[in-house]
């Protein structure tokens, strides 16, 4: 008796969709119900590919003289045979298969550990996030506390959070099939401690010391972050193509810094901050203090600066601030 | 902060409407006039023949841009009227031209010959030379006119026609560093640069500006500024076109380096706030007011005592450009009951970035800033301080700059001493200096 032969028919995404058990010296694959596998492809021939085993005892496949041909996977190169070694993917018509036999090597199981469940990971970030925004909303306010100042911010932010991983959610059952709502909340709930993480750092450092273009160009951390969190969430709907998907979000993290820096940089004329906008407790001032001398020093130089701007025209670009119309 | 706008009396073209032009009844004419008119009668028969319409025109419109008055003095077809009148056509030369109009509706060009920018004055000459003028009272050049006496203002407000109001001289104007008469009397725009004679029809000060706010509060200009003025006109020296930019820099230069010098004579107090000390100008041209949030409702989670100093030193450029001003601003935020961080965040809210009025870039370069952390003295009565010093200069008058330094101390996080310095149309070195004076007196006592 001839062993068992496997035809699995994949995805786009490489993920089995279906998978025949068949036997026999040659196995044909076609569209028509004389094959041993039939499949529904528009564009295979009636009878296509066969699949048989050469002298070594390997798998073959070999194109039956068809119109579309066969490809070896992505390559657009016309194949007339290939030996399958189980790995091998042929391309017939819009169809992906590979076969396998019966002595394909499987890896080992892997071992059942007692994981934390997702749910416990995700509640914990959820509190920590939640805590951190109620925390930076009490340390900010100047008034007396109300409720109704803390509950909209945090709910909004728990109801942001949970339909953008809806959102991905969704992508991802259409693309592949599985919603995994879990992995992507996790995703997100990471992805958004990091921004909170990182929007208090930068506000610390930006006063402790005067290094004021950390908080005037925080929003280019945070495109980058959140391209991070995209870049995830592509990650979970499906591993192949990583690199198509990490160019595509740098890109578009890309074209949005540039659109937000421009205006900021043609606006530089008429606001420069360096000097602190937030306010933060003496005790954080971190950069070691100058003497008087030196400030004036330092304010002696700026002189010479200004002259070179009086020595420059007025340039025409830009409208001109409102000026006071008090006579 | 209550702080009084002062209106300067040259008619721009925005136009004013008569709220009800009805045409006059012809009634039979009145009484002759009773004693007590006729001096006003008299003088204005008398000055008519002196006085001037003086009107910046458009060249390329050959319309008005704006109106106002002089008078004519001494022989040879000189005539004083206000720098604002002129200022447009100074500062402008291609595009705007002068023009004047006389009582008898004679009508011809005007030449610009010497400019006051701080006593808002200028001296032009009419094309005629044969007119009847006015003579300057010896009295008020000395300064001895008595309060009270009678004033007799003339002009044409709001373009209706050559008018003569009656009004008090009521003395130097005592807060303003710039001298000027303070003059009871309805003054209106279209007169500035008019004059204001006494009984015997010679001229105690030119019109310049009244008080917004207030009922007949007017100002005139001291006849002593247009006498060394007009010497200077007829000193023959030749304000070109070119010229004229660089001279108004040159004037408010000097003029600051006199201000600055005495305010620096005038003296400094010091004054308190809670555990801090600070300085305080004792010149008797600076106004002061105080307020505070500690009567509010419901009761603030920080207070803040406010005490602003400003001078009465504003100088009129352009329209769209005053200078002179000098202003100290301090500000004591002490905490209720605010966490550190939440005291930081009320500062934030409250403390006012370092910008010095408007900006227009016509005027002014880009404002530049710089911040410090500044260490504590050796002996600790100087406590540390956060000093931010913001400046820009301007792009026709070299050597002068607009800077505004506020320093806030950084020894406690529950109370804070904001010190807000804005200094406009001063010369570096002079900013420095006042800067210095003022941030080395931030002392703290605990």
């Amino acid at each position: 008796m001839d062993p068992v032969i496997w035809i699995e028919i994949l995805s786009r995404h490489r993920a089995v969709v279906a998978r025949y058990r068949v036997s026999g010296p040659e196995i044909r694959i076609g569209r028509g119900y004389g094959n041993d596998v039939v499949i529904d492809d528009p564009y295979l021939a009636v009878e296509h590919v066969r699949i048989r085993r050469d002298e070594s005892g390997a798998l073959v496949a070999e194109d039956i003289g068809t119109a579309n041909g066969m490809f070896s996977d992505r390559s657009t190169g016309k194949i007339e045979r290939v030996v399958l070694d189980g790995d091998r993917i042929i391309r017939i018509g819009q169809t992906y298969l590979r076969a396998r036999d019966a002595s394909y090597a499987v890896v080992r199981e892997r071992p059942l550990k007692r994981q934390i469940g997702t749910w416990p990971v995700a509640l914990a970030l959820a509190a920590a996030i939640l805590g951190m925004e109620a925390l930076s909303l009490w340390l900010g306010e100047t008034n007396s506390p109300k409720l109704s100042r803390y509950l909209p911010p945090l709910l909004g932010l728990a109801a942001g959070v949970l339909s953008w991983s809806a959102a991905w959610a969704i992508l991802c059952r259409i693309f592949s099939g599985q919603a995994r709502f879990e992995r992507n909340l996790l995703v997100a709930l990471v992805g958004l401690l990091v921004l909170t993480l990182y929007s208090d750092f930068a506000e610390s450092v930006g006063f402790a010391l005067s290094w004021y273009p950390i908080a005037s160009y925080d929003y280019v951390a945070s495109y980058s972050i959140v391209a991070a969190i995209c870049f995830w969430h592509l990650r979970v709907i499906g591993p192949s193509r990583l690199k198509i998907k990490a160019g595509v979000v740098a890109a578009l993290a890309v074209i949005t810094i540039a659109a937000q820096t421009l205006p900021q940089i043609e606006a530089r004329d008429y606001a420069p901050q360096n000097y602190a906008r937030h306010l933060m407790p003496p005790a954080l001032r971190l950069a070691p203090l100058r003497s008087e001398s030196g400030f004036f020093a330092d304010v002696e130089r700026l002189k010479s600066r200004l002259d070179r701007d009086r020595a420059k025209p007025a340039s025409a670009s830009g409208d001109s601030a409102p000026s006071d119309s008090e006579d | 902060m209550k702080q009084l706008s002062i209106l300067l009396l040259a008619a721009l073209a925005a136009g004013s409407s008569v709220a009800c032009a009805q045409p006059a009844p012809s009634s039979p004419p009145p009484p002759p006039s009773v004693a007590r008119s006729s001096a006003a009668e008299r003088l204005y028969a008398a000055a008519r023949p002196k006085l001037l319409q003086i009107r910046t025109v458009v060249v390329a419109a050959g319309q008005q841009s704006s109106i106002g008055s002089g008078f004519l003095v001494g022989a040879g077809g000189f005539a004083i009227t206000n720098y604002h009148v002129v200022s447009q056509f100074a500062l402008e030369p291609a595009t705007y031209r002068l023009e004047y109009t006389a009582a008898d509706a004679s009508r011809g060009e005007l030449t610009l010959l010497a400019i006051d920018v701080p006593n808002d004055l200028a001296v032009v000459r009419i094309d005629k030379r044969d007119a009847p003028f006015f003579q300057l009272d010896a009295r008020a050049v000395a300064g001895g006119v008595p309060k009270g006496e009678h004033l007799y203002s003339m002009g044409n407000p709001l373009d209706l026609g050559f008018t003569i109001v009656e009004g008090t001289y009521n003395g130097p104007v005592e807060r303003s560093y710039n001298e000027r008469i303070h003059f009871t009397g309805a003054v209106n725009p279209g007169m500035s640069g008019g004059p204001a004679v006494a009984a015997d029809g010679r001229v105690v000060g030119i019109n310049v500006s009244k008080q917004l706010g207030g009922e007949l509060v007017s100002f005139l200009v001291p006849a002593r500024f247009a006498v060394a003025l007009l010497k200077r006109a007829q000193g023959n020296v030749l304000l070109s076109r070119e010229s004229i930019r660089a001279e108004i820099g040159r004037q408010i230069a000097a003029w600051q380096a006199g201000l600055y010098k005495s305010v620096d004579e005038q003296g400094f107090r010091s004054i308190s706030f809670g555990p801090y000390r600070a300085l305080e100008s004792t010149a008797p041209w600076f106004t002061c007011w105080a307020r505070t949030t500690a009567g509010q409702v419901p009761k603030p989670r920080a207070t803040v005592d406010t005490t602003s100093c400003y001078s009465d030193t504003r100088l009129f450029i352009a329209s769209d450009l005053n200078t002179g001003f000098i202003q100290v601003t301090y500000s004591y935020f002490r905490s209720v009951d605010l966490n550190p961080f939440q005291f930081a965040a009320f500062l934030s809210q409250h403390v006012e970035s370092p910008q010095i009025g408007g900006w227009s870039k016509k005027w002014y370069t880009q404002q530049r800033c710089h911040e410090e952390f500044i260490a504590a003295s050796a002996t600790g009565d100087h406590p540390r301080l956060r000093a931010v010093w913001c400046a820009r200069a301007y792009h026709e008058f070299a050597g002068l700059y607009d800077v505004s330094v506020s320093t806030m101390t950084q020894n406690s996080s529950s109370e804070v001493l904001v010190a807000a310095l804005s200094l406009q149309g001063v010369s570096y070195e002079n900013a420095v200096t006042v800067a210095k004076r003022f941030l080395e007196a931030v002392q703290w006592t605990p």
